[in-house]
């Protein structure tokens, strides 16, 4: 390591591109097929949470240049001045995105963000627990003894609370809200803890029998062990969608965009999400993918199922304070 | 009385060595999950050959090395200066900063370079890490050069002035040669501390510097990795034996 | 003299100035600001930081975290007194068995964390052997709870009790052992009324050395209390990452420090070296 390495600046010659991302979220081959094909060297790391991202780039001089927040957290960051503009005309393959992304709800010019991946959360169980849960209501019992774990994420754990209660995912009402935190701190009784994508491991190993978890993570675990089932309840479900967006502070702004705009291409976002058993967002990328993936009901339900489906909102920052007091509430009641 | 005393104190022990001695175990397990399935060397393998692991210990390691070098240095002059004549201020601070919590720490640090790194276009990153790591190895540098230098007779340095040298002469040629064990085993302490650290670490990282605790912390977080078992088992030998070697220069 | 001590204080003192003191300085102003919209800090000076935090939600967390630390200190000691009494009389060897007493703690502290977490997990070391002998035909809950970062939190920090203890019993005469059991006295009372008293100063050293770590951890609760017990630390961590609500965080990492300082300033004037 150089010592300008050392002290944190760049190199004019190594051109490097910091990419921030979910675990689970890229095939073993992407980064090093991108690196090879530009020349340059790609430092990649993941996180676990939409909030643990935001906590490196709030300050605006993380390093990062690329990160893939979850829609509900675009608006936040562009009124944050986080995000750099799209410049579309170095996105060629833009028009591979599937018809239902290209114009979404949450960045409508797609100015700000490219639809990565998306998915919806809901249960995946062991079928040793009988009856199997079918509803968020199911989660509130002792059948799991103690065995149950939630997502340590508190848009989750609260929408869940809120579709529980015949609510909506993104509730501001402070009533309902406070109706919400009741009905988590209730239901921590049967909870053992409050797990991310770290819980895979326990499902399999059965360590825990039911836990609130995203559709894809879920698929991992089944591939671990088979016999794990996935439910979406009855009540609804939250559906998320995580795009790649580029750091207003990045310096490679031009090597971002290539960088996404390689994501865009068929073949390798294909191969992210059959590896990484996600949902693309990419339409071209989805017909590549294999037909035991793209029939699967799991990653892509049904258009009855899809239904009960609530896309994240995002939500002004005044309600994001009151659910963060809520959440510190439910955590240590 | 005494027996059950013994007992007592094997339990102790056992209890102390039984998260390494169970990592050790599962580090040579041929198998993944918690099943023995036979002797194996292949975690070894897949961790040294894992390019996450490896280049989070080499960036660990530089940091710990520079780290240590300057509070070294720092603590044994500071703990020198201490020796002569103690000042109320800088003992208390350095105290304060022992027992200042971890995470205040790390939080103070983080707060302090945003603010500063702001001002002057710069980021996270190495830099920012080693000095985090110099300011909470400072304390301890200095309390164990000062016991060393405790066990040193001080008429020794007032002959050597009496003698003509210089109070320059007097510490270098005198004192620093008995003190340097003190002075080795607080360097170990401060490196080990350094490059095992976590929390502070983990605050003020810059893209650049994921040390190999923030690998094993990301590695770990996601399920049994019997290649961190494997690394882990290392760095525990490793450090384990140098620390055992140090305590036994520094009691001569 | 005082030239060449002023040299040699000086690198020190500005690492302590530049890198300790105004970091905390930095923290302690930013308690009485306001925080800004999604994240960072207004100038704007408030005293809600601080009136939030009387709010019995976070005086629980505290008052919590203290039950927690106070548990582990008084365990601590239990546990660590025999094992320096037992050193502190092993002749020789004596600095080879301390010295193995602090090794796993020296080695790292994550690394442990996850040998125990994968020790106490349902399907992990200690239910198997308990199962396979028969002692239990269920796995105990051992992970993700108050006891669970109990054993952490003692794993941790026993070194740090064992040592200033161990520096006591070393200064500890002989003859007055002797002495006290040739005025008849029994060995637990001597234990009780010569032992115990001469050694308060290590005893004191070692509770504010397990009590403030253990106050301020948040690795430990995080790992081992599975995300369901929130500390001082956790709460700490999480306005300085996840909910960016730097001034709240400011004025409980404060409230720490106070709590700190005070220990601190109450053991210097009992003893004005405790660890030497």
């Amino acid at each position: 390591m150089s010592l300008p390495g050392l002290l944190g600046c760049t190199s004019a010659r190594e051109r490097r591109l910091n990419v921030f991302n979910w675990s689970d979220y890229v095939a073993p081959e992407t980064i090093p097929n991108f690196e090879k094909e530009f020349g340059v060297t790609v430092t990649y790391q993941t996180y676990e949470s939409n909030e643990e991202m935001l906590a490196k780039v709030m300050a605006g001089n993380s390093g990062w240049d690329v990160v893939f927040p979850t829609n509900y957290m675009v608006v936040p960051m562009v009124e944050s001045n986080l995000l750099a503009r799209l410049d579309h005309t170095k996105l060629t393959e833009l028009d591979r995105l599937s018809e239902d992304f290209r114009r979404p709800s949450w960045d409508p010019e797609l100015a700000w963000g490219v639809p990565y991946m998306w998915g919806g959360t809901g249960i995946v169980y062991n079928p040793s627990v009988k009856p199997a849960p079918a509803h968020w209501a199911d989660l509130w019992s002792d059948r799991y003894g103690g065995r149950l774990t939630m997502l340590d994420d508190p848009a989750e754990v609260i929408g869940a609370c809120l579709l529980k209660l015949g609510l909506s995912l993104n509730s501001t009402d402070p009533a309902e809200l406070e109706k919400a935190k009741q009905e988590a701190i209730a239901q921590k009784k049967f909870v053992r803890a409050y797990l991310n994508a770290e819980v895979q491991d326990q499902l399999v190993s059965g360590d825990v029998l039911a836990a609130q978890l995203w559709a894809t993570t879920s698929m991992l675990a089944q591939q671990a062990n088979p016999q794990l089932q996935f439910v979406y309840p009855s009540e609804g479900f939250a559906l998320y969608c995580d795009s790649a967006a580029i750091l207003a502070e990045s310096k490679e702004q031009e090597l971002a965009h290539e960088f996404v705009n390689y994501l865009l291409r068929p073949e390798v976002s294909a191969q992210i999400a059959t590896v990484t058993q996600t949902a693309t967002a990419n339409g071209a990328g989805l017909v590549l993918m294999p037909d035991n993936l793209r029939n699967n009901t799991t990653l892509f339900p049904p258009s009855e199922t899809i239904r009960r489906g609530e896309w994240f909102a995002s939500l002004p920052a005044d309600a994001h304070e009151a659910r963060d007091r809520i959440w510190t509430e439910i955590k240590s009641a | 009385m005494r027996g059950l005393l013994k007992v007592y104190v094997a339990a102790a022990y056992l209890f102390l060595y039984l998260p390494l001695a169970v990592l050790a175990a599962f580090s040579f397990n041929d198998s993944r999950f918690t099943v023995w399935q036979g002797f194996s060397f292949r975690w070894y393998e897949a961790a040294f050959t894992n390019a996450q692991l490896t280049s989070g210990a080499v960036t660990s390691l530089l940091i710990a090395v520079t780290s240590t070098l300057f509070a070294t240095v720092a603590g044994t002059l500071c703990a020198y200066a201490l020796w002569k004549r103690n000042s109320r201020l800088v003992t208390t601070t350095l105290y304060l900063s022992l027992v200042t919590p971890e995470i205040v720490l790390g939080v103070a640090l983080l707060a302090f370079y945003q603010l500063v790194l702001g001002r002057i276009g710069s980021s996270l990153g190495t830099l920012t890490v080693v000095l985090a790591h110099i300011t909470f190895s400072l304390a301890y540098v200095v309390l164990v050069v000062l016991a060393r230098l405790r066990t040193i007779d001080r008429s020794l340095e007032e002959a050597a002035l009496d003698l003509g040298a210089n109070e320059w002469q007097a510490f270098r040629r005198v004192t620093l040669p008995l003190l340097l064990p003190g002075v080795g085993a607080a360097a170990l302490l401060a490196f080990t501390i350094s490059f095992d650290d976590y929390v502070i670490t983990s605050l003020v990282a810059g893209v650049d510097s994921e040390t190999l605790p923030m690998v094993i912390y990301a590695m770990a977080r996601r399920g049994i990795r019997p290649e961190v078992n494997a690394i882990s088992a290392v760095i525990v030998t490793v450090l384990g034996t140098l620390i055992l070697v140090s305590e036994r220069w520094n009691r001569t | 003299m005082n030239g060449l001590r002023r040299l040699f204080l000086a690198p020190a003192a500005v690492i302590l100035v530049l890198l300790y003191g105004i970091p905390l300085a930095i923290v302690a102003a930013y308690s009485v600001l306001r925080r800004g919209a999604y994240g960072g800090v207004d100038a704007a000076l408030t005293p809600y930081n601080f009136a939030r935090l009387a709010d019995a939600l976070y005086l629980t967390i505290l008052a919590r975290s203290f039950l927690l630390a106070a548990a582990a200190t008084l365990l601590c000691l239990l546990l660590a007194f025999p094992l320096a009494w037992f050193i502190s009389k092993a002749g020789p060897r004596k600095h080879l068995y301390l010295s193995l007493v602090v090794l796993p703690f020296w080695t790292s502290m994550l690394i442990c964390m996850y040998s125990w977490m994968f020790l106490l997990r349902d399907t992990g070391l200690v239910n198997t052997i308990l199962l396979s002998l028969g002692w239990i035909s269920e796995p105990l809950p051992l992970l993700y709870n108050y006891g669970a970062v109990l054993v952490g939190l003692v794993y941790n920090y026993l070194p740090f009790m064992v040592l200033p203890i161990f520096a006591a019993l070393e200064r500890l005469d002989p003859n007055l052992l002797e002495a006290s059991a040739d005025l008849g006295a029994k060995p637990w009372t001597t234990l009780r009324r010569v032992v115990l008293p001469l050694c308060a100063p290590g005893v004191r050293a070692g509770a504010v050395l397990v009590f403030v770590p253990s106050l301020g951890d948040y690795l430990t609760p995080d790992l081992l209390g599975g995300g369901r017990t929130i500390m001082i630390g956790n709460l700490i961590q999480n306005q300085f990452t996840a909910s960016r609500d730097y001034p709240f965080g400011a004025a409980v990492s404060l409230a720490l420090m106070s709590v700190v300082m005070l220990l601190l300033w109450q053991l210097l004037k009992h003893d004005k070296d405790p660890l030497l």
